[in-house]
Formats: structure tokens, sequence, C-alpha cells
């Protein structure tokens, strides 16, 4: 793979899931994982350059913490090449519980490319007013903005759009911008937990497991 | 509405301290267990995770087909009200089971300010934290680490006192265990038998009377226990068990690393130091040993750095074979090596030379005392010559940037002493900008940590009064006005908490009381500055009519029956008797390998004792 004297970096995507007792890894923890991960597996990745030199790892967009990801992409760069098999393999020999390589490819897409994230949200709460919630009009999430600025963001185009799952009242599948202007899944919780107590006359605590099923380009095809 | 314990984790900072599932992390099929042992670390995830001692420990154990060990640290404050809140008991990380099943629950103790954290995690537990409120139905609560060379304040706490190094001593515990289990376990009879085991201390079984002046009139055992206890050693670091993978937190932890020990022990004897003292002798691990293990180790973690751990990397006599046989591989995998402890005077240009391959990391000296009549004083065999030569050297290397570690309130020592710790680093500072090979265009930084000096059991001074809070100020006051650069950056550590460690290092049985009675008060987390609370000891120490300068402050006689003088670490009272004197006279002793002194452990004839 040499060219001009120069190696040529061949890009591989990994394409993994992070579940369980892994989703509360955050993701700063994430990119130490995967970088020790890449090196007990001995593959031959592309190190940086710098001061601090250390395997070239590129994530999509960053899960929160507590969250879980059944579709999440990362892509390293060979300076050798190893089939994609063997790539798989020797990560989910040495990966923690939690997280499972299930596609190692080529990269399709661009990261820029991701524009939305398809979510599935697991209400715990026996308040069944969700049904209701989704179809609101006026649903306002606050948003801190970095300069610590409350911005309002319109949420009801997204949830009028969501589905409640069929057998399970309690279960919402919903898409939502990710990329340029995310909006964090977390603030659909706090939204629904702020209508809960306008129908109720009390904040109650509503805990909610939060899946990101997959990332998606703007034309709604999953990201690869 | 209570919360179970997934919930909980949504709530708190950094829940992957108690998830647990860490790469390496052993989990066991709970069917095929005959022992289940808490390894109890009393501070926080990220410092107990980073502690060799427990790394080692974990995995023998788990290495016994029949015992599950499992890791325990002391909640965060947010964790542990919502545990408290929502009755989710101290559990285990492996498995998340509550401890207070176990067979063992086992503390270390590093430090003396982590008592009440250890008694704070056996009241989470929904343990009786008193060992005398435990009966056979309860696990056995022990402790090892250095702390227990003193473990007379929590003596009531704890069962049983690991003493000394403890990879086999553990499993001689845990057999004796076994075969009480098949007949029937009864506390109190498995507690006369083990105190016959080596290295086992049962404090219950001891008998402790005092003077009217607070001294100790004498310490008897009851029954069959033995007068004196004796620590274990290991004798050959070459076979005994060293772990092949580590735990691989997803936390950033103090300490985020592999690490190979190369020796045990110190040939130094400083006499301040502690360790130089309760570890002996010291005892070599081989090169090709030692490569195997850290080899093994970076594989099996993916660790991008490792150190060698010591207490003092430069004594290692095959260093220059050592490292050019690490380098070889850690180079190629893109590992970074760190070498820590590394002294002064054991920095050669070739060792220099070598490390610069790596990534440099910081340049760090102990000389511990400013002027060279202190130093002699405390055996800390170095001259302002070795620190400014090798200070040079390491400047013509490229460093520039110099830690300097100090202690004031050193016996004998006087103000003159103290400006000179300021004085040696201006030469420092001189001495860099003499320096024509430095690098140019950039200042130089010296890094100046004062820490205050407490008086320790089995070290030559354990007879010696501390300096008070008081006359600690005055010396911090005094070093602050002699600093006139800011090349120079003075830190200095909070005399409060050392006197406490005073108090605690040297303390008798009746700090029992004081220390259940601070914890009852709300005193958890003493080893966090945050947290920690001088007034509420000092209230429950005057509750309990205990003076705490009799403890910190007061030299004690030679003939004195110190809480500790039924322990036996090796070193015998004569020696540290002999050293003391010389202390006083500014003489120094020889390392180990210039001279035997005859301190005392050269009865187990092992390592340089050989020699």
């Amino acid at each position: 793979m040499e060219k001009r004297g120069v190696f040529v970096l061949k890009e591989i995507r990994i394409r993994f899931s992070k579940t369980g007792r892994a989703k509360f890894i955050s993701h700063l923890d994430l990119m130490r994982t995967m970088t020790r991960a890449v090196r007990r597996a001995s593959i031959p990745v592309w190190y940086t350059e710098g001061f601090n030199r250390h395997p070239y790892l590129k994530f999509a967009a960053p899960l929160s913490l507590g969250f879980e990801g059944k579709d999440e992409s990362m892509d390293i760069r060979l300076i050798n090449d190893m089939p994609a098999e063997d790539i798989e393999d020797r990560l989910n020999q040495v990966l923690p519980d939690g997280l499972i390589v299930h596609h190692v490819g080529e990269p399709v897409m661009k990261l820029r490319d991701i524009a939305f994230a398809r979510y599935l949200m697991r209400f715990k709460d026996n308040n069944n007013h969700l049904s209701e919630f989704i179809k609101e009009q006026n649903i306002i999430a606050k948003k801190r903005t970095k300069k610590g600025l409350v911005r309002e963001i319109e949420l009801s185009p997204f949830l009028n759009k969501a589905e409640i799952h069929d057998c399970n009242d309690n279960e919402l599948c919903l898409i939502l911008p990710c990329g340029g202007e995310t909006i964090n899944p977390a603030l659909v919780v706090t939204a629904y937990e702020e209508y809960v107590e306008q129908c109720q006359g009390e904040h109650i605590k509503v805990f909610c497991d939060i899946t990101r099923l997959a990332l998606l380009n703007s034309d709604g095809n999953s990201f690869v | 509405m209570a919360y179970n314990l997934d919930e909980l984790l949504r709530m708190v900072q950094k829940p992957a301290r108690y998830t647990g599932g860490e790469l390496n992390s052993v989990v066991k099929n709970k069917e095929n267990i005959g022992v289940r042992f808490a390894f109890c670390f009393p501070d926080l995830y990220e410092v107990g995770m980073s502690h060799l001692g427990m790394k080692i420990l974990y995995s023998l154990l788990n290495k016994q087909p029949n015992v599950f060990c499992e890791r325990v640290f002391m909640p965060d404050t947010d964790m542990e009200e919502l545990m408290r809140q929502n009755s989710i008991r101290l559990f285990g990380l492996e498995s998340r089971d509550a401890i207070d099943t176990f067979d063992f629950v086992g503390f270390t103790f590093q430090y003396e300010l982590s008592y009440t954290a250890a008694l704070n995690m056996l009241d989470l537990a929904g343990l009786p934290i008193r060992a005398a409120n435990r009966d056979s139905s309860h696990p056995l609560v022990i402790a090892g680490g250095p702390c227990v060379c003193n473990p007379e304040p929590i003596a009531d706490f704890f069962d049983i006192f690991v003493l000394g190094e403890g990879e086999e001593v553990i499993l001689e515990l845990i057999r004796l265990y076994n075969s009480h289990k098949e007949k029937g376990y009864d506390k109190t009879a498995f507690l006369h038998q083990a105190a016959h085991i080596e290295g086992v201390y049962v404090p219950s079984l001891y008998h402790v009377e005092y003077n009217n002046d607070g001294t100790i009139a004498n310490i008897k055992p009851r029954g069959e226990a033995p007068a004196t206890i004796r620590k274990r050693i290991i004798g050959d670091l070459d076979t005994v068990y060293y772990p092949e993978s580590f735990v691989v937190p997803f936390i950033d932890i103090v300490h985020d690393r592999a690490m190979s020990e190369i020796f045990r022990g110190c040939i130094r004897g400083c006499r301040f130091c502690q360790a130089g003292f309760i570890y002996r002798p010291v005892r070599e691990k081989s090169p090709e040993v030692i490569n195997a293990q850290s080899r093994s180790l970076c594989k099996s973690t993916g660790y991008e750095e490792f150190s060698l751990s010591s207490l003092s990397t430069s004594d290692y006599t095959k260093l220059e074979s050592l490292l050019p046989m690490l380098l070889e591989w850690a180079q190629e995998q893109n590992t970074n090596i760190s070498l820590p402890s590394l002294r002064i005077d054991g920095f050669s240009e070739e060792l220099a030379a070598k490390l610069n391959v790596l990534r440099r990391s910081g340049l760090t000296f102990a000389p511990e005392a400013g002027s060279q009549r202190l130093r002699d004083s405390i055996n800390k065999n170095l001259t302002d010559n070795d620190i400014l030569e090798t200070a040079n050297k390491a400047f013509t290397a490229g460093w520039t940037a110099v830690k300097l570690y100090f202690m004031i309130g050193l016996p004998t020592e006087t103000f003159d002493d103290v400006a000179e710790i300021i004085s040696l680093s201006q030469k420092i500072v001189d001495r860099y900008y003499k320096n024509p090979n430095r690098q140019k265009g950039k200042g130089v930084n010296v890094s100046v940590s004062v820490s205050s000096f407490v008086p320790k059991p089995f070290t030559p001074f354990q007879w010696e009064p501390q300096d008070t809070m008081e006359m600690l100020e005055q010396k911090q006051t005094h070093l602050r006005s002699l600093l006139t650069t800011k090349k120079i950056s003075l830190h200095w550590h909070d005399a409060s908490t050392s006197f406490l460690e005073g108090i605690l290092a040297r303390g008798d049985r009746r700090l029992g009381d004081v220390i259940e009675g601070v914890f009852k008060r709300g005193c958890k987390r003493d080893a966090w500055s945050e947290h920690f609370n001088l007034q509420v000891w000092l209230d429950a120490l005057d509750e309990f009519g205990l003076d705490p300068s009799f403890y910190a402050n007061r030299r004690r006689s030679f003939d004195e029956i110190l809480p500790w003088d039924h322990l036996d670490y090796g070193v015998t009272k004569k020696f540290l008797i002999k050293e003391n004197e010389c202390a006083h006279n500014n003489v120094t002793t020889p390392n180990c390998r210039q001279a035997c002194s005859g301190c005392g452990a050269a009865r187990w004839k092992k390592g340089v004792c050989l020699s």
C-alpha cells in the first residue's frame, strides 16, 4: 500500500452496538476503551504523528451517557491491509461486555452526511399521557446553549411523526435531528415530565430507557 | 418509591465507577464458589483502582477455583445518599450482590485518613462496625496494608489484621476458613486457630492495660495466642504470583497504566520513611521476569503506558539491562515506559539518554530536606552537588521543569534548615540559566512541594514529637516569605491533616471510640480535603478524655511500651534506637548494599541480606 513513499491509509468503518452495562461508558471513556481495544487486537492502525501518539479513531455523533446504541460508528485507518472479518473477530474477542462489533467495511457516506437519528424510548411510566403528548402542537424543549443561554426548540413536529409501539403503550419510536442541530431525546423526557405535571398537577420523575437505533442521512437512509 | 440500581446510576456522576463489567474483570458462576471475598478499598474507585496491591490480590484470589473476589470502593456522596435513601446495600462490582453475605470483607489501609471511610463502608453494607458485634453469621472483616503495622486505633473494628505481604498468608487463611466451614464454622474457634498462622494478628486476643499517665503498661495475649506477631514476606519475587492482566477501567483513574513491580523493600533507610523499614529486606525480580510480565500486561490490557513500580527505581541493580529489553518491543508498539521514584544520585547520563527516546515525563527529585545537615540527620545520603549536577544533566538533555519534594517538621529541624529549601531551589534555577546547552527560548519551572512530617511506627523517628500545627504553619509562612521568583512555585500541605495523621499513626486502642464517634458525627471522607474537619476529631478526643498532643506532639522514651510493640516487622528496636541516636548526631548510615547495619531483617535470609 505504498505510493510516493508514503503509506496510503485505508479508511475503515466499524459499526458496533453499545448496550447493557456499556451504556454507562461516556463518550470520552469510549474513545479510550476503543483505543485500547484496537491495541489489544493488534489491528495495524495508523497512529497520529503528534507529541502524544495515539491510534486515529473518529466517532460519528457522540452518544449520551446512559443511552444504548444499536448501530454506532467509528472510523479507523489501516496502515496494512486486514480482512474485514478479521478486524471484526479480533475486536469482538477483546471488547468488554456490552460492546459488540457487527459490521466492518469501507465507509460509504461521509460523517457530515448524518442528519438524523432514530431512537426507541421506553418510558417507565404509569401515567398514560404518552399518546396525547405526541399529538400536542406546542411542546417546547428548553435547550441550554454553550453560552449558558436557554433556547426554545419546537419538539412537536418530530413528536407528531413519532410512533407508539403497537403492543406497548410506553414505547415511542421517533426521529430527531442529529449531527448538525442535534436534539437530544433527553429533552423529550423533560418535556414529557412537564406535560405530565400540567395534567396531574404534581411533578413525577419519569425514567426512560433510550436506545439510538440508527444514524440516518438527510434522506432517512441508515448511515453506512 | 424506591429506585433500583440501574435508575440510580442515571442520577449520579461517573456511573461507570459502580457498574463493573470492565475488561478483564472476573465474574464467576456463584454456584461453584466456596468463598466469596469483597476486596474493599476505602476510597473512590479512581484511587483504589490505581493500587497495585489490590490488582495482585484480586487476580490471585480469582485464580483459586473455589474463591470469587470482587472489588468494592467507597461511593461518592451523591451515590451514597441515593443508596441510603433507596436501601441499596454496598455491593461487589462484579456480581452486584450486597457484601454482607460474603465470607470475607477485606480492606487495605494505605493511609490513616481512610479509617472512617472503612467504617462507612461497613455501615453501608449493613454490617455492625464493631468486631464484637459481629458473630458467625457475619463475614470476617479483615485488613492489611502499611497502616496495619500499627492497627491499634482500629483494633475494635476488625477481626483480623494481616501483617506484611499478603500473597501467601491470604490463601492460608482461606484454606483454614474452608476447613472450618466444612465442620461447621464458629467465628471464635476460627479466630483462635487463625492467630497461629504467621502474619495473622487477631486483635481481640490481646488485652492492653494502661498506666495512669496514658502510656501502655502491658499488652497480654489471651489463651494460646502468640506473644508477638511477625509480618510475612515473600522470599522469591520471580516465582511469586503476578497478574497477567489488570482490570481496565472505563473512566480515567489516578494511575491509568500497566505496572510492573521490579523489587520490594528499599536499601536506603531514610529515617523518616516507614516503607524503607517495614518492607525490608530488598528483594529484586529478575529483568527477564519483569520483561515477560510487562509484555503480557500490555498485551492483555492494551495500555499505552506502563510503569516500573518500586520504592526507588534507580536502585534496581539491573536497570541497564532491563531497559533495552523493554524498549525493544515498547517502541514498536507505541507504548511509553515511565520510571517513577527515580532517585537523584542514580540518574546517569546513559539513563537520561534512554529515557529521552520515550515521551518526556516529568523530572522529579526528593531531597526531602533543604540543608545538608538535615539531610544527613534523616539519612538522605545526597549532597547539594549531587542534586545540582543531576539537574544540570537533565537541563542539557532538554528538561525545563523540575519537581522537588521536601518535608518540614523533621526532627532537629531549625528555621535555617527550612530556609535552605528555597536556597537549594534557587540554586537549581541559577544552574539552568548558566547551562549553555539548555533548551533555548524556554524558562525553567522548579515546582517545590512541601509536606509536613508525620512520625511513623517502625522508623527511627517513632519516638519523636511531631511539630505542632502552629510550628508547621510558622515554617510554611517562613517559606513563603523567602520566595522571590516566579520560577519557583511553592505548594504545601494542610498542617491539620498531618496533625490527624500524626495522632492516628502512633495511636492506641483508646482511639477506637474516637474514630467511631467522629464517624457517627459524619466524618466519612477525611482523606478528601473538602470533607476534612479536624474540629470534629478534636471534640471527640475531648469527649473521651484524650489529649491529641499526647499522641502527636509528645516525645516518647526508648523504654516506653509502644502500642505496636507486640508486632514484629523484622527491624529490631535496638537498631531503631541506634538510628535515632545517629539522627541526633547528624551521622549517616550506609545503605544495605554498601554495608549491613544489622537492622534485623537478615533473619529471613532473603534478597540483599544474602549478598
